[in-house]
């Protein structure tokens, strides 16, 4: 029951930051880009839902659009992790114990060691910051997790006897990665997926917190915690509804992991089957 | 005095053993045999108080005055480890990793608030020395992974008499072990009996391991006890049909005409395969390790001929290679004059002649895959992909007794004895001249095992072939092979007849493992055999 | 022990001189000139040209790269253009207050996690358990900016208990340095102790499951002490993975909560460097910043091997 009860809040929860963000490209209340300065700071009312924020653009419109902008970047992130890391992390299984096995787990290490918040300065501080530059500090640093998934789940499959038949099958170790590991390792790619994916959207929050990411007058939900921040004595609620959004979206994605992972679970499965 | 009293137990709802009712006597082996899944782990654990969440009892376990079902868990603390002792089927996962052997054994004592830990240090040292384990060779201080399995079996002894328990508990304590460290774990423990005056409960699904051992002997299946008496006795009688039938099918010998010698079919020729150790650091050169050192053999056309050796003699090795999955380091191996390892991918003309079924029905599938496309794969082998699949497949999965309707369900719907009937269709389907049987019985339980072998029997008739059966099982090699290659540390070191390597050894080490082998004495099993 | 220990150093430094390597080829190799991005579109070629040799760009790449790493390692940073005073003066100044900030965090979220999770393990499947679960869940969605400035909201705007920011220095005795660093403490540690908590957990449940603590009960030990004696070492491998990672976590973390809480840490270092268009002191507190982390990894290897034997004798 508890299981069911995970997955459908979470996935319930997801869908309607998705579809916010999707609306948002053919609608929202108001123009998010538009500032109507004498209706700064208003509270919410029919014409503005949740209120006005200090340059009287609607905050509604402007949640709506940063959801666009994290699910964006967070997904385009996991993107970048997953195309690069896990042919990496098949290819290293492999050829495990080879030169190559080791320079690229050497290289994940190396990785590793660089913060996504780290490689996101580096990046700015060559080419100035932007929302690119935060999908390709997030995306670099998801490589190196998804190979190590990827190399973990493979390894302990290429130990199994129906490789060694397909080997015996005369198939290559390419083709065995792709027919025959690749699809048992979906599930564990999944669930690492909708992790990373939720890690995404807290990174990029930071980012565009700090200034690192999506700059004016794209709005993001980390910008509008930073110019909501000066005015936190007289105005908490612009600071309080970002947040909230933020937790809703991640937690609903987390859970949404979580009620995957016991769904897809072998251990889960093959207690039943 | 132990006794089990109509002892009934369920887990969830689900009916796991039911009126069991056995009398355990001091300082004797009782034997408790019986399948898998027939409860005869359960009724241990039931005996220990360490059932699973959702287990329900009725029925009584005396421990002379006291029922142990009725004890609370404080009281069960007590018991176990100083009344009752029990140690368990895989020993290199049951000490733990990060605790000194020494100290693990000491625990026992501690515990039970018998000894300080110095004293308990003492103690240990003695009992260690007692399993075979003297200090001199075995420090106190090594961890269990510096040990080998029958190794760890012995400190798991040491630890579960530590405290001279009235009772122990040995669930399937040798399955885990190759034949000649079995022997010795069986003597360690009926010396411990004799010497302490402990009873022993020794659950096994092996009849020839009692029928050494036990002085009494009851049969298990599916949640009941179906026999019981004295061992001799039960062995002469057999009552009940099911050990009857447990008993003709660890013996079983399918029947098999003689076969007429044909032309070579596999040669290998001096064959040295260097297994490469894990690479040390980046720059690290990887270490090497000769597992196969110059092993020659031929195999006939229609032959069936067996390896036989104990774990890490290399035989897998050797299987991988002549496989052509692994390179050879020197020698060669033929298929009809043909070098098996002459390019660097061993061409599918050759591979298709020669197929292999495994030991582990579970891990030998994609459970991704329908039955069809998994007993199809080996046509990757053919030139061209024939149209006629499914026909072929069917007939295939036919020829093994399985229907061909299955061709559309996934493998998590069959049993372990169907997966490795699956198993050996995938085999035949690119109609090979040899087949290697990896292990192919050894997961299975005797019944299925004994219909297995009678199936290859009759595939070898009626389509020619040639087996290359590896084994560790002396039996069953015995049983279903015509000549055998005994192989130790890389080498063969006595090949020849069957019949005539297991009535007259030549060498000591297949002396040693045809001693090892337990047995039941030929004079108990007149009445059947006649 | 020894061989291993030196094994792991060797791979530390080699993973040093990589990422040395990386940083210095993105901050003076790619954007082309770095003298004439610091000065902007503006400057004189005679400025620029002056910069060059302040910056020492003037000799071939692999010079500069040895001049750069062998100042490193002699605690040279070079000079800041912005700030004209040593980075490594710089860097002592801000680290008094980043470092702190970071351990306090570390052994704010290792105490209350620890313990956390064993409760929830001992008591798995009970209301308990299922509280904590949902706790630690929301724990990891909330990002610890947000959660820093609701600290503020309540903390220092409502209830006046803490300051909102600053930070009073470490001069005036260590209390009110201390009391300065707590709010921002505990926004970096709560969601960190929530992610700990539940690696804990299900460490130590896996490790319950084993064999070796069936065997532990079929000696007679109680559940507990079966958990305490035989579970917590075992479960702890997994536990360490995941405390050498916090680290970076936290130091990253620790730069973005000093912008909320307006601390002169590297943080904000950093950020002025950016600004400003520093790049010696970006590239010299990336590199610290990546030394760091690469300096926990080690540890938490060295302290792999005092927790496993099974990983001693491999080099």
């Amino acid at each position: 029951m508890k299981l069911n009860a995970q997955l459908w809040i979470g996935g319930v929860l997801t869908a309607l930051f998705i579809a916010a963000a999707l609306v948002s490209f053919i609608w929202t209340p108001h123009d998010v880009t538009a500032l109507t300065i004498a209706d700064k700071l208003k509270p919410p009312s029919a014409l503005y839902l949740l209120g006005t924020d200090h340059f009287g653009r609607d905050l509604l419109s402007m949640l709506m659009v940063g959801a666009r902008t994290s699910i964006a970047v967070a997904l385009l992130a996991v993107g970048i992790g997953m195309g690069l890391g896990v042919p990496l992390g098949l290819l290293a299984a492999a050829t495990r114990g080879s030169l190559l096995d080791e320079v690229v787990m050497r290289g994940n290490d190396l990785i590793f060691a660089f913060p996504s918040l780290v490689i996101a300065i580096l990046i700015t501080a060559v080419f100035g910051p932007s929302a690119v530059n935060a999908i390709l500090a997030i995306g670099i640093f998801n490589i190196p997790v998804f190979a190590r998934v990827t190399r973990g789940g493979a390894l302990r499959l290429w130990t199994l006897d129906y490789i060694l038949a397909a080997r015996v099958a005369g198939k290559g170790r390419l083709r065995i990665s792709f027919e025959h590991i690749l699809p048992n390792i979906t599930s564990l790619l999944i669930v690492q997926g909708t992790i990373q994916f939720s890690l995404g959207i807290l990174a990029e929050a930071a980012l565009s917190y700090v200034g690192l990411g999506a700059q004016p007058p794209t709005p993001s939900w980390g910008r509008m915690l930073a110019e909501a921040q000066t005015m936190i004595y007289t105005n908490p609620a612009l600071a309080i509804l970002p947040g909230l959004a933020i937790v809703a979206m991640v937690l609903g994605l987390n859970l949404m992991g979580d009620g995957l992972r016991d769904l897809l679970d072998p251990r889960v499965r093959r207690a039943r089957g | 005095m132990i006794r089990l009293e109509n002892l009934t137990l369920d887990i969830h709802g689900q009916a796991i053993l039911r009126d069991v009712s056995l009398d355990i006597e001091p300082g004797k082996v009782t034997g408790l045999v019986g399948e898998s899944g027939s409860g005869k782990s359960m009724t241990a654990l039931a005996m220990m108080g360490l059932l699973p969440h959702g287990a329900s009892t009725t029925g009584h376990a005396w421990l002379d005055e006291g029922d142990v079902l009725a004890k609370s868990e404080r009281e069960m603390c007590d018991l176990r480890g100083n009344r009752v002792g029990m140690i368990f089927q895989e020993p290199m996962t049951a000490l733990n990793p990060v605790k000194p052997i020494g100290e693990q054994v000491a625990e026992t004592l501690v515990i039970h608030g018998r000894a300080t830990r110095r004293e308990a240090i003492e103690i240990a040292r003695a009992r260690l020395a007692r399993v075979g384990l003297p200090e001199e060779r075995f420090a106190l201080s090594r961890y269990p992974h510096e040990l080998s399995g029958g190794q760890r079996q012995r400190v798991c002894i040491a630890m579960a008499v530590a405290l001279n328990p009235e009772l122990l508990i040995a669930d399937e304590p040798t399955t885990a072990l190759d034949v000649t460290t079995q022997a010795q774990i069986l003597d360690l423990l009926k010396g411990l009996v004799a010497e302490e005056g402990m009873s022993l409960l020794l659950i096994t699904h092996d009849l020839a391991v009692v029928a050494g051992l036990a002085n009494h002997v009851a049969v298990m299946q599916a949640g009941r006890i179906v026999e019981q008496g004295p061992t001799e006795a039960l062995f002469r009688t057999m009552a009940h049909p099911y050990t009857r039938k447990l008993f003709s099918a660890s013996h079983h010998k399918p029947d098999r005409a003689k076969q007429a010698q044909g032309a070579p079919l596999l040669t290998v020729e001096n064959a040295v395969r260097d297994y490469p150790t894990a690479r040390r650091g980046l720059f690290g050169r990887p270490g090497s390790f000769r597992a196969v050192k110059g092993v020659s053999f031929t195999l006939h056309r229609g032959e069936s001929l067996g390896l036989v050796g104990e774990s890490g003699c290399g035989k897998s090795t050797l299987t991988r290679a002549i496989l052509g999955l692994d390179a050879l380091q020197g020698g060669a191996i033929r298929l009809q004059g043909q070098d098996i390892h002459s390019g660097p991918r061993l061409a599918s003309a050759i591979r298709r002649r020669m197929q292999v079924v495994f030991q582990d029905p579970y891990g030998s599938f994609n459970p991704r895959w329908r039955v069809e496309r998994l007993v199809a794969e080996p046509f990757h082998l053919m030139d061209q992909r024939p149209h006629d699949i499914a026909n072929r497949v069917a007939s295939a999965l036919d020829d093994v007794g399985i229907e061909p309707a299955a061709m559309s369900r996934y493998i998590h719907e069959f049993s372990g004895g169907q997966r490795q009937r699956i198993a050996i269709a995938r085999a035949l389907i690119t109609g090979p001249d040899i087949i290697i049987l990896d292990e192919a019985v050894s997961a299975l339980d005797v019944s299925i095992r004994a219909q297995i072998l009678d199936l290859l029997a009759r595939l070898r008739a009626e389509h020619g072939l040639s087996y290359l059966f590896i084994s560790h099982d002396l039996s069953v090699v015995r049983a279903i092979t015509d000549r055998v290659l005994v192989m130790r540390s890389g080498e063969i070191v006595e090949r020849g007849e069957t019949a005539q390597v297991f009535a007259a050894p030549t060498h000591a080490y297949t002396r040693e493992l045809i001693a090892a082998t337990p047995t039941i004495p030929a004079d108990w099993q007149g009445d059947l055999h006649a | 022990m020894l061989r291993f220990a030196l094994s792991r150093a060797l791979s530390l430094a080699l993973s040093l001189v990589v990422a040395s390597v990386v940083i210095f080829a993105v901050i003076e190799v790619i954007p082309g000139d770095p003298a004439s991005y610091m000065l902007g579109l503006n400057a004189t070629p005679e400025a620029v040209a002056a910069l060059r040799d302040q910056l020492g760009l003037t000799g071939s790449l692999p010079v500069r790269y040895f001049a750069w790493a062998g100042g490193m390692l002699t605690g040279d940073f070079g000079i800041s253009y912005t700030y004209k005073v040593p980075v490594a003066d710089l860097v002592a100044q801000r680290l008094w207050i980043s470092l702190p900030l970071a351990l306090y965090a570390l052994a704010l979220s290792t105490l209350i996690a620890f313990p956390v999770g064993l409760i929830a393990a001992a008591r798995r499947g009970s209301v308990t358990d299922y509280g904590i679960m949902g706790a630690t869940q929301l724990g990891i969605a909330v990002p610890n900016f947000w959660f820093a400035m609701l600290l503020v909201l309540v903390f220092a705007v409502n209830l006046r208990w803490f300051s909102a920011g600053g930070f009073p220095g470490w001069e005036g005795g260590p209390l009110p340095a201390l009391k300065a660093l707590t709010l921002p403490a505990i926004a970096l540690a709560l969601p960190q102790a929530s992610i700990l908590a539940r690696v804990t957990r299900s460490a130590l449940i896996e490790t319950l499951s084993q064999d070796y603590i069936r065997t532990a009960r079929a000696k007679g030990l109680s559940r507990r002490q079966a958990t305490t004696r035989h579970g917590l070492r075992n479960a702890m491998i997994p536990v360490l993975t995941i405390i050498g990672l916090q680290f970076s976590f936290l130091l990253a973390g620790a730069i973005i909560i000093e912008n909320v809480f307006f601390l002169p840490g590297l943080g904000r270092l950093i950020f002025q460097g950016i600004t400003q268009r520093d790049l010696i002191v970006v590239e010299s507190l990336v590199m610290l910043l990546v030394f760091a982390v690469i300096l926990v990894t080690f540890l938490v290897d060295l302290a792999y091997a005092v927790v496993d034997p099974r990983l001693r004798r491999r080099a």
